[in-house]
């Protein structure tokens, strides 16, 4: 009686599953075009695959460069950004004050603020700063969290008390209990901070493009977005770049995806 | 002893970064340079800005491109702050955003010290780079619209005669469109990942082939809401709604694709796609100056220009080395023809390497009916409400008079703020 | 142990918070201030500021593209927050199931949200090219005609809100399955012993225990839809004619192309007040219920 729905139930999800993987297939499928058939045959899966486009991307621009350089601006920014968001979190999760939750308010209004209006005054804060062209200058900005230090408070405030107390008595500081109690027992926490870090760093586009003046300092979604034409859009190429770009991402995906999937869900645990 | 070895490798992984001494006396000035080609004329243009470099060994020119879209408000936050580069890119339509802020070097006097000729630029593009009677960049090329035309349809239809005016225009697309079952005009009227700057483009070159400016003479009104304006606008609404030789909804990528691929007969675009259609086989097509629909010849043309910003402090040398690289890019310009774009200097076209490729002699006379866009600092933002407001007109099929009231309206308004 | 504690709290405090308020003030809060600043004058970037008090303001509330263009962001939030959220939820009862078809959907579901703007961007916008995209090649195929989905000023909205879900919809999916997860398997034992059947459980237990989880989505993606601009910027430019422009790409392009910083400032605040007043507002809805 209820296999018929449990069938198309299933068919569904297949359905569903194929719908969403589609835009990716073809997305690489685009990328194996060579720019005279891209147009010309847009449904065929059937053709010779070309790496022209891949090969005319590694000739003729920096992109290993680049790509070390978004490596180093994201790992840096994922662990400065940890650091800071769980001092931060852990002053208004675990020592109470006057002003705390005025505090944690005006920490969270952050979330709330378009980056991209921020471009200009950014920019003359950093030259003014000396900062100008330099991957600090990326970094920098990026650094102060607030989701991060949101789900931090969260997950900080969820560890029982008790341990912390013992530690206390027994003459510890405030660094010392930070450090061997509430960091250990945060791992999946922090971890999910780490990704969302990364992931910001790694697909920031608009910033770097105006801190970094010379191309030798180019993330790697700077680089790539020049593919794209003066006039006029090459598909096959601008794919192949889309496809490098994102190449990093997708693999630590499928290496950590439970890890990654267990700490986004971080965001919504309450305590 | 272990010390030694230490400071032995120190002074080893020095050597292999700093580059040795004694030859390094003469080391080339370094002059930074920023460009906003990308794709195909990007290709082109590195590899000219290499040959440069390899053709002397005074001055090494370091090319930083940002894609169009983002280069101007990189290079405008880079002004701000005074740290632009030595050299820069510029669309002539662009200077006059810049100039009133003298964040500009007026270039006159150094393109004399530097025996720059500037008899030999053709005058009209090189006109359109003064502002108030100083130079303040150096054209590199002149990109007018022009017309493509396929061959291969225009036989199969029977046609041997290229249009002319206007009634030319739209009966030859109609037979070969009635005939071959292509598509008549390909010409972009729908923003997609470009706005319809071609309809724009087409419009502004149709009142100056009338005689008559988009804006009045002081760039403080709009001066299409008038005879010539109707005619222009019904020319371009009539191609789509009465016609129905350019299909409705047709956005930029999909007209340059159309006719690259043989499914149109007849492309209005600037002449960089030249170079595009070149590459794709079996093409058999020929691209001619923009046809004298109303009469007259006029096109509307970009330019692209060099510049050089204002620095903090202004070093001689560098200007100097960075008009000598002008001098030489303007001066190859047969090179960078090779992306399509027209070469402003007279010696760049007078040379056996620009009339051994093809096409670009046919079209290279566009560059004399050439004619500049309003100088006022308001003109991009202008230009996208004049692409904007053509673009919902024409797809709604909104009447003459209705259309360019609006119209005028809203250039009114932009203007007075 | 308590006096220590006093002791050390101010400097504890200070030596835990000042790296981030450092941070957090220098590069977020202060460009704030200085557009705030900036909003009350007219200034080109590379002019000198002139001081014109309120006018930012008064002309931004009089012009009528920053109204157009707040109407479609007000539009992109009605329409893609809820659509969004239940398409999230419905990929969370997917990808709970302990099926290997629900492992291989959760993958994939998620995916998407690991690549960048620009690269969602450009990828929809090939999709949903007008003559040789793959959405109208597979229509006309078929035999249907096809659709101008970033041309057509009546789908054209919606065809980026497409793109968003597929783009977003994996991070809500996420959030809701955690949700799920933590409800005791033995609520739903005992539901079943009672004869419920899977849609009343639904009705019944599962939305009403994932009230917190869906409040939380709720706020992060309406903020997440106020700012929407990438995928509007790559994929239609904010046309056909304007139809689609939103408010941060109004105010980019202001700023940036038309260089009115300080008109551009003003609106940038104006945005920031409205997204700060949802969100307080739902937040305090929020603590109030968990109170």
């Amino acid at each position: 009686m209820k296999k018929p729905l449990a069938i198309l139930g299933e068919l569904f999800i297949a359905l569903l599953t194929v719908l969403w993987i589609m835009p990716l297939v073809w997305l690489v499928v685009t990328s194996l075009k060579s720019e005279n058939t891209v147009m010309s045959s847009t449904l065929s899966f059937v053709f010779a695959p070309t790496l022209e486009n891949y090969r005319k991307a590694f000739a003729s621009t920096l992109l290993g460069r680049w790509m070390l350089n978004s490596l180093a601006v994201a790992v840096i920014t994922t662990i400065l950004t940890v650091l800071i968001d769980s001092t931060m979190a852990y002053v208004l999760a675990r020592i109470p004050f006057r002003g705390r939750n005025a505090l944690f308010l005006f920490i969270l209004a952050g979330m709330m603020i378009p980056f991209e209006v921020l471009i200009i005054q950014l920019y003359l804060e950093c030259t003014t700063l000396g900062l100008a062209n330099t991957l600090v200058a990326v970094i920098l900005p990026r650094l102060a969290l607030p989701i991060g230090v949101f789900i931090l408070t969260q997950f900080f405030k969820a560890i029982p008390s008790v341990l912390e107390e013992a530690a206390f008595i027994d003459g510890a500081s405030r660094f010392t209990v930070f450090r061997t109690i509430i960091l250990p027992l945060s791992k999946s926490a922090i971890f999910a901070v780490a990704i969302i870090a990364f992931i910001n760093a790694w697909n920031d586009f608009l910033w770097p493009l105006v801190a970094i003046s010379s191309s030798e300092k180019y993330t790697i979604t700077v680089g790539i977005a020049n593919f794209q034409g003066t006039h006029g859009t090459e598909y096959s190429l601008i794919m192949a770049g889309a496809v490098l770009a994102s190449i990093p991402q997708i693999i630590m995906y499928l290496l950590f995806k439970k890890n990654i999937v267990k700490s986004i869900a971080m965001t919504g645990i309450k305590e | 002893m272990k010390k030694m070895t230490g400071l032995a490798m120190v002074a080893l992984v020095l050597a292999s970064i700093v580059p040795i001494g004694a030859q390094s006396t003469q080391k080339p000035l370094e002059i930074t340079f920023w460009s906003l080609f990308t794709g195909g004329d990007g290709e082109f243009f590195d590899a000219m800005v290499k040959e440069f470099n390899a053709s002397q060994h005074e001055i090494v020119m370091k090319t930083d491109t940002v894609k169009f879209d983002d280069y101007y408000t990189k290079l405008t936050a880079a002004l701000a702050a005074k740290t632009a580069p030595d050299v820069v890119v510029m669309h002539q339509d662009r200077l006059s955003t810049f100039v009133p802020n003298g964040v500009l070097l007026p270039l006159d006097a150094y393109a004399q010290k530097a025996g720059i000729d500037l008899a030999s630029f053709e005058q009209a593009p090189l006109n359109n780079c003064r502002i108030d009677n100083k130079l303040y960049a150096i054209p590199l090329d002149v990109h007018p619209l022009i017309m493509y035309c396929n061959l291969d349809l225009f036989a199969k239809a029977g046609i041997t005669k290229l249009p002319e005016s206007l009634s030319e225009l739209f009966s030859t697309a109609e037979t070969i469109q009635k005939k071959t079952g292509a598509e008549g005009i390909a010409a972009d009227n729908t923003t997609a990942t470009y706005k319809a700057y071609t309809l724009t483009r087409m419009f502004l070159s149709m009142l100056m082939e009338q005689g008559v400016t988009v804006f009045n003479a002081d760039n403080t009104k709009a001066n299409f809401n008038n005879e010539a304006g109707v005619k222009a606008y019904q020319a371009l609404s009539d191609m789509v709604n009465k016609y129905k030789v350019t299909p409705k909804g047709l956005d930029y990528d999909s007209s340059v694709a159309d006719f690259k691929l043989g499914k149109a007969a007849i492309h209005f675009n600037g002449v960089w796609v030249t170079g595009l259609f070149e590459q794709q086989p079996g093409l058999n097509f020929i691209a001619v100056k923009f046809p004298a629909l109303f009469g007259k010849n006029a096109a509307w043309a970009g330019s692209h220009t060099f510049a050089i910003p204002v620095q903090k402090t202004i070093d001689e040398k560098k200007i100097m080395g960075a008009m000598k690289f002008i001098d030489w890019m303007t001066n190859h310009g047969y090179l960078w023809a090779k992306a399509g774009h027209v070469p402003t200097r007279k010696t760049a076209v007078n040379t056996p390497e620009f009339k051994a490729l093809p096409h670009r002699s046919d079209y290279a006379d566009a560059a004399k009916y050439v004619f500049s866009t309003p100088a006022t600092p308001k003109w991009p933002q202008c230009y996208d409400a004049i692409s904007d407001s053509l673009e919902e007109a024409i797809a709604n099929g909104r009447d003459a008079k209705t259309a360019l009231a609006r119209m005028e309206q809203t250039i009114n308004d932009i203007l007075k703020k | 142990m308590l006096s220590r504690d006093v002791d050390h709290k101010k400097r504890d405090i200070l030596f835990f918070s000042l790296p981030y308020l450092t941070v957090y003030v220098a590069f977020m809060v202060f460009p704030v201030v200085y557009g705030l600043y900036l909003s009350f004058f007219d200034w080109n970037i590379l002019s000198t500021k002139v001081f014109i008090g309120l006018k930012n303001y008064v002309e931004a509330f009089r012009d009528p593209e920053f109204l157009s263009s707040f109407s479609h962001t007000l539009q992109f939030v009605l329409i893609s927050t809820p659509l969004i959220i239940v398409v999230g939820f419905i990929m969370a009862m997917i990808a709970v199931r302990p099926t290997k078809t629900g492992k291989i959907a959760e993958t994939v579901f998620f995916l998407p949200y690991m690549l960048s703007t620009s690269v969602v961007g450009t990828l929809w916008a090939w999709i949903f090219q007008k003559n040789y995209g793959l959405a109208n090649q597979v229509l006309t195929s078929v035999g249907l005609s096809p659709v101008g989905w970033l041309t057509d000023p009546a789908v054209a909205m919606t065809s980026i809100i497409i793109a968003t879900l597929w783009w977003t919809a994996g991070f809500n999916m996420i959030l809701f399955s955690a949700g799920m997860k933590q409800i005791p398997e033995e609520i739903y034992d005992a539901a079943k012993i009672d004869g419920a059947g899977s849609f009343t459980t639904l009705t019944k237990i599962t939305i009403p225990l994932l009230k917190e989880t869906s409040l939380l989505v709720l706020v992060l993606q309406v903020i997440a839809s106020f700012k929407v601009f990438g995928q509007v910027y790559v994929m239609t430019g904010g046309g056909p004619y304007g139809t689609t422009r939103v408010l941060v790409q109004y105010v980019y392009k202001t700023g940036f192309s038309y260089f009115r910083l300080g008109y551009a400032s003003a609106m940038s605040i104006i945005l920031f007040v409205v997204i700060l007043l949802v969100s307080v507002i739902q937040l305090f809805r929020k603590s109030d219920n968990t109170q």
